[in-house]
């Protein structure tokens, strides 16, 4: 992986949350925000094919205050079998150059797929089947993606409310494995690890224990709800207890980390409440600055281990 | 290939309760021909997952949010029952294509057009809020202006849709709203009184 700034505390930007920015002052480090939101495609037939959002750039950047900014894209679908979608890469190195991304990151899965002559864009990440194939489907791509927006590219593990049966391997090597390969880091998202662990009945634990933690360039945390008999990845509360053992546990042991985000979508930013969300990012930074003195300890025993 | 043939059976399990519901009573004979026996006892598998619902669940929360998002009013006329059927027959004839919100409302309003449609409102509604998309659509440069045509008057009509409640014996007051934007300033609207009747 290229190295990465040490950042700090981050945000997830959504546009209820600028006042949380403002009074945030310098417990906050950085924003995160996701690209895709700067414009509107209208579709890979479309001339011109992007409608950049002007206004919503302005909004950004006001709300920002001069924080350095990072991408984290929802758009790539970098697992469709079918093709790298090289014109949305364009126009994320577009957006790297007018705000400065200090690196980018996307999510390991598929969204679109082939419909007749049509892709069909599902709107939601799907999991890819852990097996060799996906590794060299992948692979390509990643660096395809890295030579054309030239700052550290991160894959995000995925949620999954499903699982893809009789795969090669395990969640924790393939991740190592891509990562190994490809160059690409990682955005461990620790919500989604618990999140696939209380759904799927595994130790969230165990598959952090086989991680190669140098790979980890920034670690998302956040909260859910229950629907139906599944926990979900809803970003619709604050940082669950069992999240935050994790994190605790997984933090110091990433040598090459540029930071953590908190993740709230702004729908739920009245719900859950200013002084809740404040909390929150108080106690991230507490672990942060923990950590981080921490970390030469720590990342001689990562050393040893690798 | 095959990959491919796989990855759109995925989808289709999530967006076809037809083709999931095929695929839980009739296995791998009712899944497309071009798969490997593993890729088809996988997505046998997928399909009698409880995951598949809250997916599906999720999907359905993500387009229906963009349709609120950007016809709000719409909606709001449509009312929640209408609504529910409208959107229901929508997705199964127009596969869910992009992310952004604009293109998925505008192939709705067309839609839409196309339906009898038996309220007295909707179709003034709808033509206003089609034609404020186009404006936002066209924001490159300067939009081509957008005239909407109203039989009622429309300031009572989409402020009682903005407050949230349904519009009820609206006077008549025959009238076109223009709408133009120029560059990210907010669209700006002219009534013009009686221009017809």
């Amino acid at each position: 992986m290229q190295p990465l700034p040490k950042l700090g505390v981050g945000l997830a930007y959504q546009a209820p949350l600028a006042p949380l920015l403002e009074a945030a002052g310098h417990a906050l480090d950085y924003v995160e925000v996701v690209p895709d939101i700067l414009w509107t495609d209208l579709g890979r037939r479309a001339e011109p094919r992007y409608i950049d959002d002007v206004a919503g750039r302005t909004a950004l950047e006001q709300a920002s205050r001069g924080r350095p900014l990072v991408a984290h894209g929802i758009g790539l679908s970098i697992g469709s079998a079918g093709v790298l979608d090289l014109g949305h890469v364009e126009q994320t190195e577009r957006w790297r150059r007018r705000l400065g991304f200090a690196w980018h990151s996307d999510h390991l899965a598929f969204h679109l797929a082939e419909h007749g002559d049509r892709l069909m864009n599902v709107g939601i990440t799907l999991p890819l089947p852990r097996d060799r194939e996906s590794i060299d489907l992948l692979v390509p791509r990643i660096r395809e993606v890295r030579r054309r927006v030239p700052v550290p590219f991160l894959l995000e593990n995925n949620v999954y409310y499903f699982d893809i049966p009789d795969c090669d391997m395990d969640e924790a090597s393939f991740l190592n494995t891509l990562c190994r390969e490809s160059g690409c880091g990682l955005v461990l998202d620790l919500h989604n690890v618990y999140t696939n662990a209380r759904n799927h009945g595994f130790d969230a634990r165990a598959l952090l224990a086989e991680l190669e933690l140098q790979h980890v360039g920034e670690i998302h945390v956040a909260g859910g709800m229950e629907l139906d008999g599944f926990y979900l990845d809803a970003h619709s509360d604050t940082v669950p207890e069992a999240v935050w053992s994790l994190l605790e546990w997984t933090l110091p042991r990433c040598p090459n980390i540029g930071g953590v985000t908190f993740e709230l979508f702004g729908s739920w930013f009245d719900t859950v409440g200013d002084e809740r969300v404040t909390r929150d990012l108080r106690r991230l930074r507490a672990i942060w600055t923990q950590a981080t003195r921490r970390a030469p300890r720590a990342r001689k025993a990562v050393a040893e281990a690798a | 290939m095959t990959a491919q043939a796989f990855q759109a059976a995925m989808v289709r399990l999530i967006v076809e309760p037809d083709f999931r519901d095929a695929v839980r009573a009739d296995g791998a004979s009712a899944l497309p021909g071009e798969l490997t026996p593993l890729e088809a006892s996988r997505l046998v598998a997928i399909a009698g997952d409880r995951g598949l619902d809250i997916n599906r669940t999720l999907h359905k929360g993500f387009r229906l949010g963009k349709l609120r998002a950007l016809l709000p009013l719409t909606c709001a006329a449509l009312t929640t029952a209408r609504l529910a059927r409208e959107v229901a027959l929508f997705w199964q004839t127009h596969p869910p294509a992009s992310f952004s919100f604009l293109p998925e409302a505008l192939e709705f309003c067309a839609f839409l057009e196309q339906r009898p449609l038996r309220s007295v409102y909707l179709a003034e509604v709808l033509a206003f809020e089609r034609a404020t998309l186009e404006l936002e659509r066209a924001r490159l440069d300067e939009s081509p202006p957008q005239s909407v045509r109203f039989r009622h008057d429309p300031v009572r009509l989409l402020g009682t849709l903005a407050a949230g409640r349904r519009p009820r014996g609206v006077r008549e007051r025959p009238c076109l709203l223009l709408g133009s934007k120029c560059g990210d300033a907010p669209a700006r609207w002219t009534l013009v009184d009686a221009v017809f009747r």
